[in-house]
């Protein structure tokens, strides 16, 4: 696998849609001195302006469905969605409650699934390595 | 001529002041134009971010300078009351107070002047 047409560090967004926190925690985890993916170029980002990837954790309860579309319309193209954990996949614990309005896939186009309750952080890494090479594809698509 | 200005403890020097200004301007652009150019205009990719809540009018999300000065309309408001009524934002009435005015002001000066 080789990493190439994208020569930027990939900044990705997380958005929290009801989580239980467990997914965020290991995602947290991933960018600790133990794991340090920034050490690849991947880091977090405050503003969905500046980011590549957005990656979303929790099943997406009815109130956050605008607050998730309004975030993913600020993402500048190329751009990918990542989902994090059970809930977000398919609804994991609170499939078919009153409440949600998920998966996420439901409400915007998903580009990579990490599925677990939580997922391990290499998971998650091996997640957002899927997510740059897809991305790099789109990148050379435009380019071409 | 080498335009510097001196004060007997400092000097000033425009040419160093353009240097420095050109500077940053190389260094502005030089990170204006690594940014990013796949956005799309004209869609919610401009669109200012407020953690996904939809961003209110500006006249709505602002909150006005006078607001800070609160507590002092508060207190001083009888006597605001007082001058703000003849401050109507028409020309002609502030022309009406100007001319009357310079009319007892001329007056008095006259007046002033006969008396001694």
């Amino acid at each position: 696998m080789s990493l190439k047409a994208f020569k930027r560090a990939l900044w990705v967004y997380h958005l929290n849609t009801g989580s239980c926190n467990g997914c965020d925690i290991e995602i947290l985890a991933v960018l600790t001195p133990r794991y340090d993916v920034e050490r690849f170029g991947i880091k977090l980002v405050g503003s969905p302006r500046h980011a590549d990837v957005l990656l979303v954790t929790g099943p997406v309860v009815k109130q956050m469905v605008p607050r998730v579309k309004r975030i993913y319309e600020q993402i500048p193209d190329p751009k990918l969605v990542m989902v994090v954990g059970n809930c977000g996949t398919e609804g994991g614990v609170f499939y078919e409650s009153y409440s949600l309005a998920g998966p996420i896939d439901q409400i915007i186009p998903v580009d990579v699934y990490v599925p677990g309750c939580p997922p391990r952080p290499e998971a998650i890494i091996h997640g957002v390595v899927m997510a740059w090479v897809k991305l790099e594809k789109l990148v050379k698509q435009e380019v071409t | 001529m080498t335009f510097i200005l001196e004060s007997g403890y400092a000097f000033w020097n425009p040419l160093i002041w353009l240097i420095a200004f050109a500077v940053v301007m190389v260094v502005v652009y030089f990170f204006r134009r690594r940014g990013k150019k796949e956005y799309k205009k004209d869609t919610a990719q401009t669109r200012i971010f407020l953690c996904g809540e939809e961003v209110p009018e500006a006249e709505q999300r602002h909150i006005r300078v006078g607001n800070i000065y609160w507590g002092f309309f508060e207190t001083l408001k009888e006597y605001y009351n007082q001058v703000l009524r003849p401050h109507t934002g028409i020309i002609n009435d502030y022309i009406l107070w100007f001319v009357a005015i310079t009319a007892i002001s001329a007056i008095i000066l006259l007046i002033a002047g006969l008396a001694k």
